[in-house]
C-alpha cells in the first residue's frame, strides 16, 4: 500500500491543505485562527477555505500570533507594521524601565540612603500585545491631529510641565479598559487648547456646544479611575472641550485635516 | 542627474507627462494623486517585462518619501488593492495572455523583495507568491519556456527569503518542480535544463557550487 507521502509525490497537487501530517498536528490553531481538531476533517474544511478567499484571516506556522480579520492585504500591512513597531516600544521601555532601576539602586548605594522608592518592575508592565495594539491605534489617532503636530512644535519635551501640558498615555502601564479610554479622552481634549484658530470665539462656541451631561461624566469617571495624573486636572480640561470625539478602532488613521491645512498654505 | 534618476527607476518607457507625475511622486508624494500613480505603475508592469522586474524599487521610494513627509501610506494601500485585485483575476489573465500573467508574476515577486516593512519581507504577500509560483509549476505551465523561465527567475532572486517566511510551502513547490522534472513528457531541453538548475540552485542554499556554476554558465563570461 502506498503511504501517504508517497501518493502525494505521484499526484501533486496545489492544494496548501495536503502539507505533512506530523507538521500540521503541532500546530495549536487553522487557518482562521480557530483551535483545531487533530484528524483528516480539518483538512477537507481547510481545502475549502483554500478555494475560497485565502488573504482573509489565518495563523502562519512561522506567524506571531492569531491576526485579526483583514480582508485586504493592505489592512494587513498595515497591522503588520504596528505590531512590529509596538514590539520595538516593548524592547526600547524595558530597556529604560531596567536602566532607570539599575541607576536608581546605584544611587541609593553611594548615598547610603534606607529610603524605599518606589521603582517600576518591567513585570508589572502591560504586554499583552492586543492591548497595547489597541491602545497604540488609539494613540496614533490623537497623534495624527494639526493639533499635535502643533503641540510638539511650540512645545519641546525638555521645556513640559507636569499638569499644564497633555502628556501621552503611557501604554505600558496596568490600567483598567475603562480608566485607559479616559485617559485618552482627556489627552485629546486637551489636546485641543492647540487646534489651528478656525474663527474668532471658538473656545466660547465649543462651551455652548458640549453637553452637560457630558461635563458631569468626565468628571465622575475622572474621580473613579486610578494613577493617570490627568484626572486630577479633569476640570481644567472640560472647559476645552469642543465635542469629544468618538474613538473609532478599525483603520488606520489619516491626515485629512493636515491634507486640507496643506491645500490653504500652497 | 535627471538622466540618471531615469535610469534607476527605468521609466524611460513612459510617456514625458507620466515620467513628470512619476518625478514629482517621488519627490513629494502629497502633491498627486497617488492612486493614479500606482495605477500607472501596475499598468505598465503588467505589460512590460523589463519594467515588471524593476519596478519595485520606485515603488519603494515613493513609500518612503510619503512616510518620510506626510506619515501616510496612500500610495502602498493603493498598490496592494490593485494587486490583490488581480491575484483574483489571475486564472482569467493567464488564460488571456501568457505575457501579461508573467509580468503580474514578476512584478509581485519584485515588490515582495523591496517592499519591506521594517526590513523584513511583507507576511500578506508570502501565501499570494507562492500560489503564483505554485501555479507556474503545474504541467500546463511547464510546457511554456516563458512560464518555466519566470519562475526559475522569481527562485533565483527570492527563494531564500521565501523560504523563510515558509519552508513547508517551499517544500511543496519542489516537490512538484521534482515530479514535472521526471514525469513530464512535454517539456522542452530548456525547460528541463531550468528545472534541474534550480533543483540544484535551491539544494545548494540557494547557492550554485562552483562546479554547477561552471556546468550550466560555462558559455557566459570567464
Amino acid at each position: 500500500m502506498l503511504s501517504y507521502q508517497q501518493l502525494t509525490h505521484l499526484h501533486p497537487v496545489s492544494s496548501r491543505s495536503k502539507g505533512s501530517l506530523r507538521w500540521s498536528c503541532s500546530r495549536k490553531r487553522g487557518l482562521d485562527g480557530s483551535l483545531r481538531r487533530c484528524d483528516g476533517q480539518e483538512k477537507a474544511d481547510q481545502s475549502q477555505r483554500c478555494a475560497e478567499n485565502r488573504s482573509s484571516s489565518f495563523t502562519t506556522p512561522e506567524g506571531d500570533g492569531p491576526m485579526s480579520r483583514c480582508a485586504d492585504w493592505a489592512s494587513e500591512v498595515e497591522q503588520e507594521e504596528m505590531r512590529m513597531g509596538v514590539r520595538q516600544d516593548v524592547q526600547r521601555y524595558r530597556r529604560r524601565i531596567l536602566t532607570a532601576d539599575f541607576n536608581e539602586r546605584e544611587r541609593k548605594t553611594s548615598s547610603g540612603s534606607s529610603e524605599c522608592r518606589d521603582s517600576p518592575i518591567p513585570a508589572d508592565m502591560e504586554t499583552d500585545e492586543a492591548v497595547l495594539m489597541r491602545r497604540q491605534k488609539q494613540i496614533n489617532y490623537g497623534k495624527n491631529t494639526l493639533a499635535y503636530d502643533r503641540y510638539i512644535k511650540e512645545v519641546p519635551k525638555h521645556l513640559r510641565q507636569p499638569g499644564v501640558h497633555p502628556r501621552t498615555p503611557n501604554k505600558f502601564k496596568k490600567y483598567s479598559r475603562r480608566s485607559w479610554d479616559q485617559q485618552i479622552r482627556l489627552w485629546k481634549v486637551k489636546l485641543h487648547a492647540w487646534d489651528p484658530p478656525v474663527q474668532e470665539g471658538n473656545d466660547l462656541q465649543a462651551i455652548d456646544e458640549m453637553d452637560l451631561d457630558d461635563v458631569m461624566e468626565i468628571e465622575l469617571e475622572a474621580c473613579d479611575s486610578a494613577e493617570s495624573e490627568e484626572n486630577t486636572q479633569c476640570s481644567k480640561n472640560t472647559k476645552d472641550t469642543a465635542s469629544i470625539p468618538a474613538d473609532s478602532c478599525t483603520g488606520t488613521p489619516s491626515k485629512v485635516m493636515k491634507t486640507e491645512a496643506n491645500f490653504d498654505l500652497s | 542627474m535627471e538622466n540618471s534618476s531615469k535610469e534607476d527607476y527605468r521609466i524611460q518607457s513612459f510617456d514625458i507627462e507620466t515620467q513628470k507625475l512619476l518625478k514629482t511622486a517621488l519627490k513629494e508624494p502629497s502633491a498627486v494623486d497617488l492612486e493614479k500613480v500606482s495605477n500607472v505603475i501596475v499598468d505598465q508592469s503588467l505589460k512590460d517585462q523589463v519594467f515588471s522586474k524593476e519596478s519595485g524599487r520606485i515603488c519603494y521610494t515613493i513609500v518612503q518619501a510619503e512616510a518620510k513627509q506626510s506619515n501616510g501610506n496612500v500610495f502602498r494601500r493603493n498598490l496592494l488593492n490593485r494587486m490583490q485585485k488581480e491575484f483574483k483575476a489571475r486564472e482569467e489573465t493567464r488564460s488571456r495572455s501568457i505575457q501579461e500573467w508573467v509580468c503580474y508574476v514578476t512584478f509581485m515577486c519584485n515588490i515582495f523583495d523591496y517592499l519591506k516593512v521594517n526590513n523584513m519581507p511583507m507576511m500578506a504577500l508570502v501565501h499570494p507568491v507562492f500560489d503564483c509560483l505554485l501555479r507556474l509549476a503545474q504541467p500546463d505551465a511547464l510546457q511554456n519556456e516563458e512560464e518555466v523561465d519566470c519562475l526559475v527567475l522569481q527562485l533565483h532572486r527570492i527563494g531564500d527569503q521565501l523560504e523563510k517566511m515558509n519552508e513547508q510551502r517551499m517544500d511543496e513547490l519542489f516537490f512538484m518542480l521534482r515530479d514535472g522534472f521526471l514525469l513530464q513528457q512535454n517539456l522542452s531541453s530548456m525547460a528541463r535544463l531550468l528545472l534541474l538548475e534550480i533543483l540544484e540552485f535551491r539544494a545548494g542554499g540557494w547557492r550554485l557550487s562552483e562546479t554547477a556554476h561552471k556546468y550550466y554558465y560555462s558559455e557566459v563570461a570567464d
